[in-house]
């Protein structure tokens, strides 16, 4: 599993179409209100699904870790939204923390992490 | 050489941005292209600071907060020119009147092609943006379209230009080619 990480528009899915030869059948773009689907090369909007799970009061690590066989070879890409300041509303702030542990896991268990910077490439973990 | 820099908020890019210019300029023709259109006094306070700012470094100010590739019309190309910066540059053009009315749905568009000609044309560049894509927050339309329509800005310069640097707390992240 590759995890891509990065801020919003910087060019994340256009990169992993590039690096992995995805169409768009192979992606799952997580959503608000349907979460995640498994069996999918990459899984888009990762941020989404820990949206969708805080939204049905689960814990999206945990919610992961039960799943690890379906996602294990694939590529997640989650927007990185950690350098603000502390949102207001108790929603979004429980959101950027529980995406924050997602990211956190998700690259623990990945071989290779990316940061993309307005286009660029930036290589933080490579197995 | 061109070089576009982004980065946080208050990391020092614009310090970084003169030094590099000045450096890169060499003696020969230095230009602030200044994009900032002034709206109210605190619009103006920051402006004088940043005139005090590149006092005695050489540069010669161009106005030009819309259609910036008309700085050719009194420039010389064999020139440095600083583009400080593309934020307030696509604010002036998504918003061409006042900051209320309806955005201007081609201002992104129109910047990335005036950017890149100044990119194309000039001897050197150095262009400065702002980094805004980090937060946890759920954005009103206009904010959104304004954070995607720099971001695309921001993809055409990385690419275009030689050196690519990410300023974090008066350090430099280079991304992209080499230091001046």
């Amino acid at each position: 599993m590759d995890l891509i990480i990065g801020g919003a528009y910087q060019g994340k899915l256009d990169y992993a179409k590039k690096r992995y030869g995805l169409d768009d059948g192979d992606i799952c773009t997580c959503t608000e209100s349907d979460g995640i689907s498994f069996g999918h090369r990459c899984i888009y909007r990762t941020e989404e699904f820990v949206m969708w799970c805080i939204r049905s009061g689960k814990d999206a690590v945990e919610f992961l870790e039960q799943h690890k066989e379906e996602w294990k070879d694939s590529v997640f890409i989650c927007e990185d939204m950690f350098c603000g300041v502390v949102p207001l509303g108790a929603d979004m702030r429980a959101w950027r923390e529980m995406t924050g542990r997602t990211c956190s896991y998700l690259s623990s268990e990945a071989v290779n992490v990316i940061r993309i910077f307005c286009g660029l490439e930036q290589v933080l973990k490579c197995g | 050489m061109t070089i576009f820099i982004s980065g946080g908020n208050k990391n020092g890019k614009s310090g970084y941005a003169q030094d590099a210019a000045v450096k890169l300029a060499g003696g020969g023709k230095l230009y602030y292209v200044a994009t900032m259109i002034p709206y109210d006094d605190e619009d103006r306070t920051r402006i004088e600071r940043h005139i005090e700012n590149r006092a005695g470094m050489g540069f010669e100010t161009l106005e030009a907060g819309r259609d910036i590739q008309k700085v050719f019309d009194s420039a010389d190309e064999s020139g440095t020119f600083l583009v400080d910066s593309t934020t307030a540059l696509l604010l002036n053009e998504m918003f061409p009147n006042s900051h209320s009315e309806k955005a201007d749905e081609n201002a992104a568009q129109r910047c990335i092609s005036g950017l890149l000609e100044i990119a194309r044309r000039a001897k050197n560049a150095v262009f400065v943006s702002d980094y805004i894509y980090s937060d946890a927050a759920r954005y009103d339309e206009f904010t959104e379209e304004y954070r995607k329509s720099l971001a695309s800005i921001d993809r055409a310069l990385a690419q275009a230009c030689d050196t690519v640097i990410e300023v974090c707390a008066g350090n430099l992240i280079v991304h992209k080619g080499q230091l001046p």
